[in-house]
């Protein structure tokens, strides 16, 4: 099945927009006006169409790869070496949208459509 | 007497508990009070969905008000049933509890909930975790002395505007003090999303009265993409939105949204049909 068109109608379906609306590169947060629990929508949604589970913090836990929890926040901040990590995992994301200082709490603002169909398609892979 | 597992709580008994899949169980509506709003039979099969999901992670978390895909109303119930309630959950974690549901009456579905999502927020904010535990042993064993809900006010917005027969606009002041928040929760009292549900419904039935002359009546057939997106504390005063987006004669569909200030804390869609 192809993902993108799949995701987009879901997260579409998820925040009672027009389909048009949700472009690869929308962040959920600021461009689309998502909130935690449309979060909580789209993946619930996600995983059901798909047949996949993607647990909570798995991108974050991901993005940090081997980093230790301090060596990629301090104080709430995701440290130099954070950022690299993240710019490098959600490469989906305009580099000018991670900004710092960046405050861990607001990751999930530059998640994107396109970060959604990642998520799928790794726990399509790691569950195949 | 205390409130707490009286003013708001809609399961007498668990019948069989698959935990985190499958669980059964009844509630018997106390024949005296006045009515009992088919938002309350979907807050019944939520609840119980909610006492196996908290089994699951022995009562650290519990479930609130969040998404409902689809709740549709095949029938109507009245005081003195007995619902039969059953719930298949598809998730069931900290994170969320995620359902499917049905309440019958005499083996009739009244209520049938689909695509369901609540996400968990630690209990021991909202209520007592001991008192959690022994209740749901106590609906597992004997079950609960039926007959100690009291009923709730019927809530109604105020309308305040619009355009007639196509949009209405109102408020509604949530109030300060009510039985049922001392159950609903008892350490951080919450109005019920279940509530805000047959305060849309009756917002909703109004404007499609006023587009299809006084007269008329309806009913709620389903209500889709329901979506509860905040806490709703008392005193707290909300504004109300419903539009129509399709009327036929015999439907109408109608998006009603809640907005705190300028932030939206909840929307649905009704589709409601009319009675001969």
């Amino acid at each position: 099945m192809a993902i993108y068109p799949k995701v987009a109608e879901i997260i579409a379906d998820a925040l009672g927009c027009d389909e048009v609306e949700v472009q690869p590169d929308s962040s959920l947060i600021n461009d689309l006006d998502a909130e935690s629990i449309d979060f909580l929508d789209i993946v619930f949604r996600l995983e059901r169409e798909f047949k996949v589970k993607i647990p909570r913090g798995k991108a974050i836990e991901e993005a940090r790869g081997e980093l230790s929890e301090e060596e990629f926040e301090q104080g709430g901040i995701v440290t130099d070496a954070g950022v690299e990590k993240l710019r490098g995992y959600l490469s989906e994301v305009p580099a000018d949208r991670i900004k710092t200082p960046l405050k861990a709490a607001e990751i999930p603002k530059l998640f994107t459509t396109e970060t959604f169909c990642k998520m799928v398609i790794r726990e399509q892979q790691a569950g195949a | 007497m205390t409130d707490h597992f009286r003013a708001f709580s809609f399961v007498d008994r668990i019948h069989g508990d698959e935990t985190g899949k499958h669980i059964t169980g009844s509630y018997h509506i106390p024949a005296g009070i006045t009515a009992f709003p088919l938002s309350l039979v979907a807050e019944s099969i939520g609840q119980l969905a909610a006492w196996s999901s908290m089994a699951v992670v022995d009562f650290t978390v519990r479930p609130v008000a969040g998404i409902a895909g689809r709740v549709e109303f095949p029938g109507t119930v009245k005081p003195g049933d007995t619902l039969e309630l059953e719930a298949i959950l598809v998730k069931a974690d900290d994170e969320a509890v995620g359902y499917d549901g049905i309440a019958r009456v005499n083996g009739e579905p009244v209520v049938r909930l689909h695509d369901c999502l609540g996400p968990m927020v630690p209990l021991v904010d909202f209520d007592e975790p001991g008192a959690m535990r022994e209740r749901y042993r106590l609906l597992r064993s004997t079950g609960a002395t039926p007959g100690a809900f009291g009923g709730v006010p019927c809530f109604a917005a105020e309308k305040a505007g619009g355009i007639p027969g196509e949009t209405a606009e109102g408020s509604f002041a949530i109030p300060e003090s009510a039985p049922f928040f001392g159950d609903h929760f008892p350490r951080r009292p919450v109005f019920p999303g279940t509530l805000l549900m047959n305060l849309n419904l009756g917002f909703a039935i109004d404007l499609a009265v006023e587009r299809a002359g006084a007269g008329t009546r309806w009913t709620p057939q389903e209500m889709t993409d329901v979506k509860i997106r905040s806490f709703m504390a008392p005193g707290e005063i909300l504004d109300l939105k419903a539009s129509i987006t399709e009327h036929d004669g015999d439907r109408v569909r109608v998006i009603v949204e809640t907005r705190k200030g300028k932030r939206l804390t909840s929307s649905a869609r009704i589709l409601l049909s009319r009675i001969p």
